[in-house]
Order: C-alpha cells, then structure tokens, then sequence
C-alpha cells in the first residue's frame, strides 16, 4: 500500500512526497534542514500547500454557486427538530385550588427571557441559563444570559435596559425568587445583512 | 418575528440551545449550501449529500445543548455531516469500494484537458476521476482537516490503508494541478 511513498525521494533529499506532506501537517516542526535547504523539496512543499487551499476553496465555491436551499428539504429539518422540544425542568407555580398543581417549563421560562431581551431595540439574546433549586419557591434564583448588541449602540446602557426588562417581565409572569440578572455582551451585530448572505 | 439574519453564529447556536427554532433556520439557511457541498465532494452524489447533511443537522439540533464552543458551529456542523456521511458510504459497501487500479484507467484524454477554463474545472476533474476511495480520504484530510486515525475510523479503514490511499491521492492531485500553479 505504501510502495509509492517509498520510492519516490524529492530532489535527493531523502524524503519522500507524503514525508513531505507529514512536515507540513506538523508545522514544519521540528525543522528538518534536508527538507528546508532543497529547492525540490521547498517546490513541493508550495504545491502540496496549494493544492490543499485549493481544494477548500472548490468546497467554498460549489457553495456559493448553489447558495439556495429548497424550501421543501428546509421544512424537512425543522419538522423533525420541532418534535424534540427542550422542556427543562418544571418549575411549580402556586395554586389555590387543593388539588391542582401548576407548573411552568424551563424552556418556557428561557423564552420569556429572550422575548424581554431581544424587546430592547438593537439587542439580541443568546443564552440563558437558570441557576438555582427550582422545585423550590423561596430558593434564589440567578439568571444569566449572553446579548449581542448592534454595533456603535451604547453597550452599557442596552445591557441595564436588558437587565431591567428581564427582571420585570419575570416578576410579571413567573413566582421566581430572583437573586440577580446578569447580562454578558459577547457579539456585536449589525443592521444589514452580512454580503456573504446576500445570496442565501 | 425578530430578524435574525444580521446575528453571529454564536448567538444563533445559542438561541437554538435553548429551543429557538427560528434562530436554528437561520443557522440552517446561512450554513447548508456549504455543508452540502462538502458532502457532495465527499460522497460524489447530489442526493446522498442531501440526506446526510439533513440527517446530520436533526442531530445538530439534539446536540447543540452541550456544544462546548457555539462560535465554532460550522466546523461542528461539518464534523457532524461528515460523520453521516461517511455512514453512508460504508453502508452503500461493496458496490463503493471500487478497485482503485481499474477507475484510474478511465481518465479522460488530452482534449478534455484542452478544454479546461480554470483551476476549478481543473481540480473538479481531478477529484471526480480519482477511485472513490481516494477521494475521500482527500477530501476528509484537505478540506476536513481530519487526521489519518480520524479518516481510518470514518470510512472503517485501517490507518495504512488511509496513507496509502492519501499517497496515490496526493500524487495524481500534485502532478494534475502543476500546469495550473
């Protein structure tokens, strides 16, 4: 199987065209010097870095020559995702009738958070993430989640105007024991479509 | 609905995370026809490609809760895709594992050479007349950036098959492209 990288010896350097390629995946590391001071070699080298590059970028270009997707095998995706729903935990509400239990999803709660968020003009939320014992009423919760913010927007005042909209709604609609609302900007986004997905 | 169009893959992965399956269609829009591609390189089939990358992306969306770094989606997604599509092409076995001495005969002539207007033309060439499984070891290494272990257990090769494979591969491809350089 291998009868072909061991005959052919680049330039008389002693190295073979797949130790060549070998070299090149390590980094060039450690630095051999029979391969780094021949010329053959060094040609050898730039083709197999070119044709390399070359190849991702074929895969790039099939793409964008072919930027749509039907509509029918997108449907097909999110028919199946949408089965799988991400509940989380329940989380108990109070109630007054004896034997009724009520309770609010996880997921339910994570939507709630999003809604809030992405409600402050020029925000987007990202994660959100509940910690705390939930099966437990008076138990402090602490909320965190992760915004991307439209670029030049002023970071400190969209995130406190998050921090502030999260907090109420969540009063508003849930019976959490909220300790804290933390905000992480982490993106920065902006108003226009990316040129790259012009096409798409 | 809230556009989501301008939002950084991080975001979107997030979102989809937690359950938004409008931030997930968008990550799904922006990403398929370049998931599709790969698979299509990979598997040589328009159809195969399709099935794995959808197959791929239900599984993404299982996944994504425990996806470590949601910045990197694409190179996940890609891993993903290329993992169904490998499935099915050891799954579509003997009639895939052609002999590789006997498709190399097939190369086309001089005045199919002649023809070719560009690079691309030139490697799409390359890649097509090289045996299958040539070429996906090519295209798992140089585009996916897999190792030989990681390509010998993909395609349920040994590693020594993978090298030899990938030391033919590598031969035609270099000498081919030279004209092109």
């Amino acid at each position: 199987m291998t009868e072909a990288s061991a005959s052919d010896d680049v330039g008389g350097s002693g190295f073979s065209l797949d130790d060549l390629s070998d070299y090149l995946d390590r980094g060039r590391e450690p630095a051999i010097a029979a391969i780094d001071g021949n010329a053959e070699c060094q040609a050898m080298l730039a083709s197999l870095e070119r044709v390399g590059a070359l190849s991702r970028d074929l895969v790039v270009r099939d793409a964008s020559d072919k930027p749509g997707i039907e509509e029918s095998w997108l449907q097909g995706v999110l028919t199946a995702i949408s089965r799988e729903v991400r509940a989380g935990r329940d989380i108990p509400l109070s109630s007054s009738e004896p034997n009724t239990r009520l309770s609010i999803t996880e997921g339910a709660v994570h939507e709630l958070v999003r809604a809030a968020g992405d409600s402050v003009e020029g925000v987007l939320v990202g994660r959100c993430t509940l910690d705390g014992d939930l099966d437990d009423p008076d138990a402090a919760v602490r909320i965190a989640l992760t915004i991307s913010v439209v670029l030049s927007a002023p970071i400190v005042v969209l995130a406190e105007a998050v921090r502030e909209r999260v907090y109420s709604e969540l009063l508003k609609h849930t019976e959490l024991t909220i300790e804290s609302v933390d905000v992480t900007v982490t993106d920065a986004h902006t108003l226009e479509r990316p040129v790259e997905e012009d096409e798409a | 609905m809230i556009d989501l169009s301008t939002a950084s893959d991080r975001i979107l992965a997030e979102r989809s995370a937690d359950g938004d399956t409008n931030a997930f269609s968008v990550l799904v829009r922006r990403h398929a026809p370049y998931l599709r591609a790969f698979a299509h390189r990979l598997t040589g089939s328009a159809a195969d490609a399709d099935d794995a990358v959808q197959e791929a992306l239900i599984s993404a969306w299982k996944q994504l809760p425990a996806l470590q770094d949601p910045s990197k989606v694409r190179s996940w997604l890609t891993s993903i895709v290329s993992r169904k599509a490998t499935d099915r092409i050891r799954s579509r076995r003997p009639t895939g594992e052609l002999d590789d001495e006997l498709v190399a005969e097939h190369g086309s002539g001089p005045e199919q050479r002649a023809i070719e207007t560009s690079r691309w033309e030139a490697l799409t060439r390359v890649l097509d007349e090289l045996p299958e499984g040539q070429r996906q070891c090519w295209v798992l290494k140089e585009v996916g950036g897999y190792s030989y272990d990681e390509i010998a257990e993909r395609l349920d090769l040994s590693v020594t098959t993978v090298r030899g494979k990938l030391a033919r591969a590598r031969q035609t491809v270099v000498r081919e492209m030279e004209v092109w350089r």
